[in-house]
């Protein structure tokens, strides 16, 4: 071990000052490994002993409960009855699995997960009861859990349902090992982007607080370039009073050159400039006068998970044990490893249910603070953070302004031209420093700027290109990445595109998708919405219908109608969704629709409500009173509608996400005459 | 100081009395079913029954309960036996992530005692506190609905 001492805390609150080395972090990031799973490696997951088999499920539990459709997949290739099969959440024991991230795990894992499944059936039959199996892939057609039928299109109650109704201990914070202390990593409240660290602090008023145990200078690498200070209590309600006892006072190397977050997005002073450097449609529309010429600015927004990020460590026999509720523990094992100088095989990560994620769990934070703070007091160290560490340090979805324009002739756009201004997404500054992120730039642009951002439909001459700003706050994966903002742009520009043709938007966009799958989601969502029936009208209320689809990543596709009403004082309600989603075979259509509902209520919030507050380059909310997200009584009735598919299975995660915001700002639009281009809604824009 | 924690009486330890109820069931007494969630009483997740009314386990002083009754989820079903809100969250597939919802069934339960007959708006009203970011709100107003007909 590097740089380390380790102090037991006593029991009258010993304080340990660790500094050696203190500041002195790698600036190569731990970069993650996506290795795409193979049968082979399936065979890790599964297991028999006993006439049970235990499911090691390779992904992680966060609700899109790919535990319950895993071990569907599991139980109809084996021939198993669903109570024979347990199922545990990874650790890093197992081979590596790549990030739960993109809408991935039935698509990717479905198959393999078959391919062992079926190995080990037939060793089994075989009379095989011990030792290893060996798989030889199978024909697609020969897997059972491939087809319809049986458990494949039903819905089993979920696994770890009953744990949490009955309130089992499921998710990282839930963890607990005794002798276990409290911590929390305080940083200063200044953008993560400039470097900052802690200068002094009261000691002895902490000291006095009930329940202090220690201050800790040595708490691990910065965020960003936030060194922190660490402070550990016996119970977790005294760290709030603990810290402000401290009274730390900060050195911050400020403020950050682009603190004006707005004006360095700004999409038409950026085209002033010159053009984009990342072309994603690389036509040539003709000059001239423009048919439709929108100016849209999606906000920052945070990914507001009701769970803030947690992780328990304990440092034992010269072995770092951590609990967490990551998107990628093998990832997260990886960094643990080289911040604290361990080996890989002195590091194991366990994943717990995640308690809301939405790509915002894909990095190392948390766990480090637990773990720098075990190995700091050799007690076990549990660190939940408050909500507003959630703001403060986490990345969130990046704001984006988008010039959007496009020509129309005899009930055509024959030219389409979309220009966005963004900040990194797949290489989000909260991993790559910004030397590196100059050369991805050059070489690979960001693929999560640019998702989505191909329009679904013939456009004629097409032009589409986008660059990426750092921001003094972290940007990163949110839900969707680029597909849901640029959905925004393209559904609003097309709608306005249909009013200038003159011809009926949900005619408009048949009239231009060029792929067989989107045309029947969009035709179906017309006929359940009956759409063109006349809206009743209701006294003193505005009422309009809207309508979206897309494709999410080629192969998913989406569509939706909203009905909105929207009263004389500007105040917008979605009075009813309605959403056709096609993502090849379903393994679980009860939990696919659960999926399209929170990715319609996620629309309902990308035009209602998302805004995450930012000032001189660091964000202010503290609560969900400063960034809110959907509530009740904003959710209307949701008739959702998957097509019968027999493609493979395809994503189902963040597809209806392109479908449903612009939907709703479409009905917003035809029931106000107002086009939005700044979001969330704001009512003086609505008012009469 | 004492109170009743789901049906048994329980000493609240001196050094615990200043601490935020909700730490001293989740790690003094090991009932991690309430969440925190944001600590100052705005999402919901640490919501349990505090002498039949829904409070916010965050934003209670743990030393206040002295003398009174708690209910927390783990208190609801009777051995394997699930209470019918609870049954028609697993009927209704309730959970996504899961995070918030052992806070939506205690608020839930509580509201089931105070309104049997329930309308739509009353659950809006009631559960308008309750934060949900997986979007399970739909399925929550269904369970909740369904459970009245079975309490
Ligand atoms: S944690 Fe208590 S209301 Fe949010
Ligand atoms: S189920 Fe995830 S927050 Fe409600």
């Amino acid at each position: 071990m590097r740089r380390r001492t380790f102090l037991a805390a006593a029991a009258g609150g010993l304080v340990a000052l660790i500094g050696a080395g203190v500041g002195v972090w790698s600036q190569v990031p731990v970069i993650p490994k996506r290795p795409n799973p193979d049968a082979e490696t399936a065979l890790g997951w599964i297991a028999h002993r006993d006439e049970r088999f235990t499911l090691s499920l390779p992904r992680a539990e966060m609700g899109q409960n790919i535990a319950t459709a895993l071990k569907q997949i599991a139980c109809t290739e084996l021939g198993a009855e669903w109570n024979t099969v347990d199922v545990v959440l990874h650790a890093t024991d197992m081979p590596r699995v790549k990030a739960t991230v993109g809408s991935e795990s039935v698509m990717l894992f479905a198959e393999p997960l078959a391919q062992a499944c079926a190995a080990l059936r037939d060793a089994l039959a075989a009379g095989q009861v011990a030792g290893q199996v060996r798989v030889t892939p199978r024909p697609m057609a020969a897997l059972r859990a491939l087809r319809a039928g049986g458990l494949i299109g039903a819905s089993p109650e979920i696994t770890q349902g009953r744990g949490i109704v009955t309130g089992a201990p499921l998710y990282a914070a839930d963890m607990r090992l005794p002798g276990m202390l409290f911590g929390r990593v305080l940083r200063a409240p200044a953008s993560v982007e400039v470097p900052s660290g802690p200068l002094r602090w009261n000691l002895d008023a902490a000291r006095a607080i009930p329940g202090f145990v220690a201050v800790i200078e040595d708490c691990g690498p910065p965020i960003g370039q936030a060194q922190g200070l660490g402070v550990v209590a016996a119970r977790p309600g005294a760290l709030d009073a603990i810290a402000e006892a401290l009274g730390v006072h900060w050195s911050i190397a400020g403020p950050h050159p682009r603190s004006d977050i707005a004006r360095v997005i700004d999409v038409d002073a950026r085209l002033s400039t010159g053009t984009l450097p990342h072309a994603v449609l690389d036509g040539a529309p003709d000059d001239g006068p423009w048919d439709v010429d929108l100016r849209v600015d999606v906000p920052m927004a945070a990914h507001g998970p009701i769970e803030p990020r947690a992780a328990l460590a304990s440092w034992q026999d010269s072995a770092l044990r951590v609990w967490a509720g990551a998107q990628d523990a093998f990832y997260v094992r990886d960094f643990l490893a080289d911040a604290f100088g361990l080996s890989g095989e002195a590091v194991s990560v366990q994943s717990c249910r995640i308690g809301g994620a939405f790509g915002g769990k894909t990095i190392c934070t948390v766990e480090a603070e637990a773990a720098a703070l075990t190995l700091a007091t050799g007690s076990p160290v549990k660190v939940q953070w408050t909500r507003a560490q959630e703001y403060a340090l986490g990345f969130h979805r990046p704001p984006s302004s988008h010039r959007i324009r496009a020509r129309v002739a005899q009930g055509r756009i024959t030219d389409w031209d979309h220009a966005q201004m963004s900040s990194h997404i797949l290489f989000t500054a909260a991993v790559v420093p910004s030397w590196m992120q100059r050369g991805t730039d050059i070489f690979a642009g960001d693929g999560g700027v640019a998702r989505g951002m191909v329009a679904p439909y013939v456009l004629g001459r097409a032009r589409a290109a986008y660059d990426m700003v750092r921001l003094p706050v972290h940007a990163g994966p949110w839900r969707g990445l680029g597909a849901g903002p640029n959905a925004l742009a393209i559904e609003s520009a097309i709608d306005e595109a249909a009013r200038v043709a003159g011809v009926d938007p949900l005619a408009f966009r048949l009239a231009h998708v060029a792929d067989p799958l989107l045309t029947a989601v969009l035709e179906r969502v017309g006929e359940i919405a009956a759409w063109g029936r006349p809206l009743a009208s209701v006294e003193g209320l505005r009422l309009g219908r809207g309508v979206g689809c897309g494709t999410y990543k080629v192969t998913s596709h989406a569509a939706a109608v909203a009905d909105v009403s929207v009263d004389s004082r500007g105040r917008v309600r979605v009075t009813r969704l309605w959403c056709v989603h096609d993502c090849g075979l379903v393994i679980n259509p009860d939990q696919v629709r659960a999926q399209c509902e929170g990715n319609l209520i996620w629309s309902l919030g990308m035009v209602l409500t998302d805004d995450l507050p930012t000032a001189a380059g660091h964000v202010t909310a503290q609560s969900f009173a400063d960034a809110p997200i959907p509530r009740m009584t904003d959710v209307p009735a949701i008739i959702v509608d998957l097509i019968q598919s027999d493609r493979p299975p395809q994503g189902a995660g963040e597809t209806a996400i392109v479908a449903g915001p612009g939907a709703i700002a479409n009905a917003i639009r035809a029931a106000t005459g107002q086009r939005l281009v700044r979001f969330p809604v704001r009512t003086e824009d609505l008012a009469t | 100081m004492s109170f009743n924690l789901n049906g048994q009486s329980h000493d609240i330890p001196p050094d615990w009395a200043d601490e935020p109820l909700l730490f001293l069931l989740r790690e003094h007494f090991a009932l991690t079913g309430a969440k925190f969630g944001c600590g100052v009483g705005i999402c919901g997740a640490c919501t349990i029954i505090i002498d039949g009314l829904p409070a916010r386990a965050c934003i209670t002083r743990a030393g206040d309960v002295d003398g009174l009754s708690v209910r927390t989820i783990e208190g609801l079903a009777e051995r394997d036996a699930l209470h019918p809100v609870q049954q028609a969250w697993l009927d209704f597939g309730v959970p996504q992530c899961g995070y918030c919802q052992a806070g939506q069934i205690m608020a839930a339960v509580a509201l089931l005692v105070q309104v049997p007959d329930l309308s739509d708006d009353d659950i809006d009203v009631a559960m308008d506190g309750n934060l949900c970011r997986c979007g399970t709100y739909p399925r929550i107003r269904a369970a909740i609905m369904s459970a009245a007909e079975r309490v």
